[in-house]
């Protein structure tokens, strides 16, 4: 076990380290150069000139790159263009709202989808097609429905329609009431595809598992079935499971970003997406960064979780 | 079968029993109206090749199929008490509690994240109501019967902790643990070693006698049948075609599929160098179901009858009853059909130019280990082999798996470098793979299949090559229309004659056959041994022919090299090691291989050889068996025994060997 | 069976019997991907005829007809400008589906290639690719997508290149373990025993066989990639307006919800069709080649 996690962790600061890497050449690659992207027409010449010094644009590329590593190594993340706020700040503000958005949704997903998942799983089971066929039918439409679209038909409904959730408004830690109603719309919208999807990979696991051997076997023992389904097909089933809300993590990032765009939520897809409007390429590279570390440690983590589960892996 | 009037009524008596599976291509009756009894403590046997209905039946008894298979008929009545009417519930009080089920994977038939413990003593507090201290102690006690080395300690382990021999014992242990009157075995010993089935045969046979539990035993082994039977069912195409006591189905068989089952085993009889006598054709596509009798077109002896009306199973004297309008079967007459007692051809024997000769081989494989605190380690598949194989001569290798036989092959046909030393082979070699369902491209048609060592030899041009694969298909028995096919069109039996073919592509002078008839059913097994032994009088090829199935591999050859641990143990004439072994190991072997013939199966000594194959990566310093040998001393343990000439014509390595 | 009816030459058929033969078509015969096809044809082919049919031009301003409801004359109602939201929509199917397929043949080519490469040859080739994938694959792939579109400008060529390198990556891993899994096969130490060449082995005993799976998961990448740049311009980021996209007609109407609720649920009933038929038609070849799936 430790070793696997030694060697889990020199993967993940190869991949970490990849990642910085990647991204700081890749924005060097922009036509002309991020100074002029950022400034389009509204600079020229001397301003455009004292801006790329600002940048560190005249150094040689290699020596941007040092300056970029060890910069961040003292988690000194630059500042955004136009107003000279230091972006960890902004981060700082924005991570929590992320977080509380993202943690709720997985919440929410588990506890609906693994006991759904595990009924159309038993259904199909017991040959009865028609909950089954419904249950997976109905996941597959949610699972594939685009998370904007059905943000805006949520919306549409339960806010401007029957007016239960506030549609905008401030988001604030201090009136946590409030707060739950605020995020309860963005925490709805990306769940309906989690669920989905966990629901599926869920009643996949469990109906693979009792058609195995070892679940005939406690059948022969005389064991019912409901106690066959909690006692061997959940709990084999359990690790498939973890390793999807580990990669559906990435999924649910990628809905955040919307959920927070649409919702006017002050999350960190918000600063994205006004980082990218405004062409601020240093806030736009560190948060690109920021997403793809969060998504590696909670695949790094998860994977432990899954190792832990089994028996099998020797510690 | 027939109203028995008997006294004391039996304890599981099924009638008119009917298990259908119903999927989209139709409705499959796997079980058509079976009907047998089992007397209290009596061991029954249901032999029947794959597709025969033996599986679906035993699982039919306590409703334990998985869907879409379903009992659609028929009493099982347990101690006269109808199973088939038992609720859900009922039922659970009777699975595990009066009727005890052993699977055929050990494998996978354990739930691989619970521990042992846990698995079985749910079960005793259920069903016999004691206390987990209780149970606990009963379970270890169970454990310890059937032969596991410190069951306290043993018993909180995971099955991944166990090799596969300890989990079938756990799986008996678990099955008898509840004090079951009826015990349901499905093909228990298939996955196992030899010397590891012979062990697993003993305790169930022990434990059972000793419970005085009754035995259901479905195999497709005659010889475990004769070894451990009282009675035997032969079940073909889904119903029950003949049922008596063992000693009468052996020597008195009435049905022509028993009889023609029994002629097919490559036994002492078939070892005065005729050919095997072979049931032709295929089973019956149980979609289809034929109408009269299922067995009709591949009978010998059938008639017009046969195709109209079905026969049902009638009395051939006391216990004994067969379902065939001949009360004979087929009688002399079709016993005797020509072609079968013809000898070989063109019997020339072994020529003395050498083939092949491996000298000194050795194979190592280090076991990765990047971040591991643990060294690299050392796996010695095969540690200093040399063997030749002359022309004409079929050289068999036997051993359990782990004994580095399948290696050697791949290290003969250069799928695989060796570690250390020489082979020298003497013309091309070619090979037959075990497994015809995964040795073909899926997507490549027969033709190309036959024709690829050609293509890629560059072996004349493409007229040429498809005039050599028209006379390579029709070699092996099959017409030209085959060629147009893919993989997945063809049985096994038809997959293996394409490989056959495939191999004599390019004229080897040797013939690998890694275990090539051991997926296949017996009926089939027959027809492509004949058909290797023909091509080998006409073509003058060698073989090696490799296999754990040691009645096969003796039929097979004229030279045997028995293999232990990456080691050869005992090199000789084919009858010489089969009827005077000289190694232990080769000993225990053959006692451990039953016998199809129950007289024999009675006399045998009841003591298997102990104890399981030691890890590769640990072999012992002195003879690899020692650990396992009755007759091991301080010198086998310390100091390796070489292979060496013990007479005339064989060699063993075995410090007593003599 | 299946291999059997696509390699079966078609002769000289009357009309009917080549309608006959077609229904026989596995594609058709297997209810699923049935399903799919009754789904994704009729809108494949409205788009094809978008330009002869009686409805406004997508981009055509009529400042009379603001906001108007659904009707016999505007299908799926107006916009703020008067554009008819039915021809908008149908407009933007084709740059959906140009954007599906160009992701799904780049992913599949380059996942063919690469992963072939790491998987057969293993070595350093395959921990160089494998490195670069696992970078990727560390970006969820809609911000892997924005992130590079941010770089690449809007547009549609950006749009396909930025999905297309999300998903190679995916596609690598996948043809790579469906290589390693095949080398394990009995078929390929059969050729080895014939000493056939590498060559050979690749384009004989690999590639046909990773192609089934390799396609399932195209058709999925295709829908995935519909939804991705559907998403990517309804945040401003994919295709720009005025030039209609799903995405963009739905953003269009964000700012009229709940006045003009057409505008942004009808077009999103689209792309869900999109993307269900196409799964549905990729379980169906799923099942047509793995008869065990099915369950």
């Amino acid at each position: 076990m430790i070793d696997y996690s030694l060697k889990k962790l020199v993967q993940l600061v190869i991949t970490t380290f990849g990642v910085v890497t990647l991204v700081f050449f890749t924005l060097r690659l922009i036509p002309g150069d991020a100074a002029s992207a950022m400034a389009g027409d509204t600079l020229s010449g001397d301003a455009l000139e004292a801006l790329r010094e600002q940048m560190g644009l005249n150094e040689p590329l290699f020596r941007q790159y040092l300056d970029y590593l060890s910069s961040l190594a003292r988690f000194d993340l630059g500042e955004t263009i136009t107003t000279r706020i230091p972006i960890s700040e902004l981060l700082l503000k924005a991570v929590p709202i992320t977080m509380t958005i993202a943690v709720s949704t997985i919440v929410l997903t588990v506890l609906i989808a693994i006991p759904l998942g595990t009924l159309a799983a038993f259904m199909a089971h017991k040959g009865r097609k028609t909950l089954d066929n419904f249950l997976t039918g109905t996941a597959m439409i949610l699972d594939l429905m685009p998370s904007f679209w059905t943000a805006l038909v949520f919306l549409l409904l339960f806010s401007l329609t029957l007016g239960w959730f506030p549609a905008s408004g401030m988001v604030s830690w201090d009136d946590p009431w409030a707060l739950m109603q605020r995020i309860a719309l963005p925490v709805l919208v990306l769940s309906v595809t989690q669920v989905a999807t966990m629901a599926r990979i869920t009643r996949t696991s469990v109906l693979e598992i009792l058609s195995e051997d070892y679940v005939r076997t406690a059948r022969s023992m005389g064991w019912s079935e409901l106690r066959v389904l909690f006692r061997h097909a959940l709990k084999n089933a359990a690790l498939p499971i973890v390793t999807v809300i580990g990669l559906s993590f990435g999924n649910l990032l990628n809905g955040t970003v919307i959920v927070e765009f649409i919702f006017t939520v002050p999350g960190v897809g918000n600063l994205l997406i006004t980082g990218i409007n405004s062409r601020d390429y240093q806030m736009v590279q560190t948060l690109i960064v920021f997403y793809a570390l969060l998504f590696v440690t909670i695949n790094f983590a998860t994977d432990l979780v899954y190792r832990s589960l089994d028996p099998r892996v020797k510690f | 079968m027939t109203i028995q009037q008997s006294i004391d009524t039996p304890l599981l008596d099924v009638r008119d029993m009917t298990t259908e599976f119903r999927t989209e291509a139709g409705t499959v009756a796997a079980v058509n109206g079976v009907s047998f009894q089992i007397g209290q403590g009596e061991r029954v046997a249901v032999v029947g090749e794959s597709g025969s209905g033996k599986s679906a039946m035993a699982m039919s008894l306590l409703k334990l199929l998985a869907l879409p298979g379903e009992v659609t008929g028929g009493q099982v009545l347990l101690d006269g008490r109808d199973l088939a009417k038992l609720s859900e519930r009922q039922l659970n009080k009777v699975r595990g509690r009066l009727v005890g089920t052993i699977f055929q994977d050990p494998m996978s038939s354990l739930d691989p994240v619970m521990r042992v413990s846990e698995q079985m003593i749910a079960p005793i507090r259920r069903h016999l109501g004691m206390s987990a201290a209780q149970a606990r102690a009963e379970a270890v006690l169970w454990l310890d019967k059937v032969g596991i080395p410190d069951p306290e300690g043993r018993i909180d382990a995971y099955p991944f902790e166990m090799s596969g021999g300890m989990r079938q014992r756990v799986m008996i242990a678990m099955a008898l643990s509840c004090r079951p009157n009826l015990v349901v075995a499905d093909e228990p010993t298939t996955a196992l070693d030899v010397t590891i089935q012979a062990q697993i045969v003993e305790v169930l046979k022990t434990l059972t006698a000793e419970s005085g539990a009754a035995m259901l035993f479905i195999t497709h082994d005659l010889g475990l049948v004769a070894r451990f039977a009282h009675k035997v069912a032969v079940m073909y195409a889904g119903r029950i075609v003949e049922f008596g006591p063992v000693s009468e189905i052996f020597r008195d068989a009435r049905h022509p599929y028993s009889q023609s089952l029994l002629r097919t085993i490559p036994s002492k009889t078939a070892l005065e160098g005729g050919r095997l006598p072979q049931i032709p054709g295929l089973p019956p596509d149980m979609k289809h179901a034929p109408d009269g009798c299922a067995f009709r077109a591949r009978c010998a002896a059938a008639e017009d009858r046969c195709a109209s009306e079905r026969p049902a199973l009638t009395s051939r004297g006391p216990d004994h009853a067969a379902a065939c309008w001949r009360p004979a079967g087929l009688g002399e007459a079709e016993k005797q059909d020509p072609g079968v007692h013809q000898p070989r051809r063109n019997d020339q024997g072994p020529g003395s130019r050498v083939v092949v000769e491996i000298h000194n081989l050795e194979k190592q494989f280090v076991t990765p280990s990047l971040f591991s605190r643990t060294p690299r380690q050392l796996v010695r598949a095969i540690n200093g082999v040399s063997l030749r194989v002359h022309q004409r001569e079929t050289l068999g290798i036997v051993g359990e798996s782990g004994c580095g036989k399948s290696t050697l092959a791949r290290i003969l046909l250069g799928i695989d470098t060796p570690t250390r030393g020489e082979i020298f082979i003497d013309g091309t070699p070619q090979m037959i793979f075990q497994d015809p369902f995964s040795s073909f491209n899926p997507k490549m048609r027969v033709s190309t299949i036959i024709a690829e060592p050609l293509i890629v030899k560059d072996w004349g041009d493409a007229a040429a090559r498809a005039e050599r694969v028209r006379w390579l298909i029709s070699k092996v028995g099959l017409g030209p229309e085959y060629l147009e096919r893919y993989p997945s069109e063809l049985s096994g039996g038809q997959r293996q004659r394409v490989a056959v073919a495939r191999a004599l592509a390019l004229e080897p002078s040797v013939v690998v056959a890694d275990e090539p008839t051991s997926a296949l059913d017996v009926s089939v097994r027959a027809q492509i041994i004949n058909l290797l032994r023909d091509l080998q009088d006409e073509l003058g090829i060698s073989f090696v022919f490799i296999s754990h199935d040691l009645l096969t591999v003796r039929y097979m050859s004229d030279r045997i090299a028995v293999m232990y641990l990456g080691e050869v143990v005992e090199y000789g004439p084919a009858d010489l090691v089969f009827e005077h072994p000289v190694h232990p190991y080769t000993r225990a072997l053959i006692d451990a291989v039953p016998v199809p013939d129950p007289a024999v199966e009675a006399n045998r000594s009841a003591v298997p050889i102990s104890g399981e194959l030691p890890s590769p990566l640990d072999i012992p310093a002195g003879c690899a068996f020692a650990t396992r040998c009755p007759m091991a001393t301080d010198r086998c343990r310390t100091e390796k025994p070489q292979l060496r000439k013990h007479s005339r014509l064989r060699e063993a390595a075995c410090h007593y060997a003599d | 069976m299946f291999q059997k009816t696509l390699y079966a030459r078609p002769q000289h058929r009357s009309f009917r019997a080549a309608l006959a033969g077609l229904m026989r078509n596995p594609l058709v015969t297997n209810k699923k991907s049935r399903l799919g096809l009754i789904i994704l044809l009729p809108i494949l082919a409205l788009a094809a005829i978008a330009p002869i049919l009686p409805i406004q031009a997508p981009l055509e301003t009529n400042l009379f007809a603001s906001l108007e409801k659904p009707s016999i004359f505007h299908p799926f109602g107006t916009d703020k400008m008067g554009r008819d939201i039915f021809s908008r929509t149908l407009a933007g199917i084709k740059v959906s589906l140009i954007v599906g397929l160009s992701v799904a043949a780049i992913a599949l080519g380059m996942g063919l290639l690469l992963g072939t490469l790491a998987g057969f040859f293993g070595g350093l080739i395959d921990r160089v690719v494998m490195t670069v994938v696992d970078i990727f694959l560390a970006f969820p792939s809609l911000l892997l997508a924005i992130g590079l579109v941010a770089i690449l400008g809007t547009g549609l060529i950006p749009v396909i290149l930025a999905i297309s390198l999300a998903d190679v990556p995916r596609f690598i891993r996948l043809q790579r373990s469906l290589v390693l899994s095949l080398r394990t096969r009995a078929f390929i130490d059969a050729a080895r025993t014939v000493q056939a060449s590498q060559f050979w082995m690749v384009t004989r005993h690999i590639v046909p066989n990773t192609l089934a799976p390799m396609l399932v998961a195209a058709s999925i990448a295709a829908a995935n990639a519909i939804l991705i740049e559907a998403s990517l311009s309804f945040l401003g980021l994919g295709i720009m307006p005025p030039e209609p996209s799903l995405g963009n007609v739905i953003r269009d109407g964000q700012l009229y919800l709940e006045h003009a609720w057409w505008i942004s649920t009808l077009p999103g009933v689209v792309i869900l069709l999109i993307a269900v038929s196409l799964h549905f038609l990729s379980d169906g070849v799923r099942e047509l080649l793995d008869p065990r799936s099915r369950k």
